[in-house]
């Protein structure tokens, strides 16, 4: 692939490539802006997260600890221990954009997202010396970014209609299975999210919802042994 | 703190992790390289972090007792986790997923 030489034309052709990602996003924001409208969050509070957080699956593993009155911190860290895997994003696409200005490093890096990720890193390696791929990502990023935002502020504010009594607040679990399940196709991550379930049913009556942190810990060094036994039991 | 500005302050904790992770390495990239047994880690946090936060609002009812069989939960998001294993599709299973659980909302309130 080779990136139109013209900032204006390569940013659209990232908002191009985008598109056919949209319905999916828009299903998944829709949903966390409802998930979000119903946690137990006033409408401003959730209008106020969509828009700083931007990151729909950390503020739904954040919301019932915040809504139950949990220390920030133990809010904070849930959300970090989701938004990670971000620093692996950002890992991949230093080398791509290290000669980039701080200013611009620092812009492009805000706008870093699952779906933008993947869409990026199919063309990562042809698209290393282009020196139009920063407009290229912009597009990319800014798509993702934009469709997220007004799709999750409709399903914030459509869902204020529908009556509490209905538990809608679940969707928001729902979402998070729905974005675990792919994750369990590696037997690391399955064991990993086996571990951190039980402990975190066991360790509940923890105080300030620490058996939420504790839980985590146990299931990545779970996991990360499982990877562990499962590497060394490949080598002859 | 009143509850309120708690949770505005949480708000911002959460957004504050978002912008570190995402800008973590483009901003400091050129100096540090991520040792591979940290990058393993760092990819299987996201699973435990997700099912920490799930199981309990999945089995626990608000009187704190791990719940069975009746729970419209669980059984919504076990379809749920079916209906995404075999499609793929967020906004199926999403949509399975609700339809169970008032399906049997509806009916146990009947």
């Amino acid at each position: 692939m080779r990136l139109p030489q013209k900032p204006s034309a390569a940013f659209l052709l990232g908002l191009r490539e985008m598109l056919p990602g949209t319905p999916a996003m828009v299903a998944w924001s829709l949903m966390t802006g409802v998930a979000m409208a119903k946690s137990g969050l006033t409408v401003g509070q959730a209008v106020g997260m969509s828009l700083i957080a931007y990151a729909g699956a950390a503020q739904l593993a954040a919301l019932p600890l915040m809504v139950a009155g949990a220390p920030i911190v133990v809010s904070v860290l849930s959300a970090l221990m989701v938004n990670l895997r971000f620093v692996i994003y950002s890992a991949a696409l230093a080398p791509s954009f290290r000669t980039l200005p701080l200013k611009e490093r620092l812009g492009l890096g805000y706008l870093v997202s699952d779906m933008g990720f993947v869409f990026y890193m199919r063309h990562d390696l042809v698209l290393r010396d282009d020196p139009m791929r920063k407009w290229y990502f912009l597009g990319l990023g800014l798509m993702v970014f934009v469709v997220w935002h007004v799709a999750s502020l409709i399903g914030l504010l459509a869902a204020t209609l529908i009556p509490t009594s209905w538990g809608l607040d679940f969707i928001g679990t729902l979402a998070l299975v729905a974005l675990l399940v792919p994750m369990l196709a590696a037997y690391p991550a399955r064991v990993g999210a086996a571990v951190a379930a039980v402990s975190s049913l066991l360790l509940r009556g923890l105080p300030y919802k620490l058996g939420v942190v504790a839980a985590i810990v146990a299931g990545i060094s779970a996991a990360v042994f499982a990877e562990r036994q499962q590497r060394l039991s490949r080598e002859p | 703190m009143s509850p309120d500005a708690r949770i505005w302050v949480a708000i911002l904790g959460v957004g504050a992790t978002g912008i570190l992770t995402r800008c973590s390495f483009l901003l400091f990239g050129e100096r540090i390289v991520l040792p591979p047994a940290i990058e393993r880690a760092l990819r299987l946090a996201p699973a435990a972090a997700l099912a920490a936060a799930v199981a309990p609002s999945i089995l626990v009812i608000d009187s704190g007792a791990v719940e069975s069989i009746e729970n419209p939960r669980l059984a919504a998001a076990i379809v749920a986790a079916l209906v995404m294993w075999g499609s793929r599709q967020m906004l199926w299973s999403m949509a399975a997923g609700v339809a169970v659980f008032t399906a049997i909302r509806l009916l146990l309130a009947a």
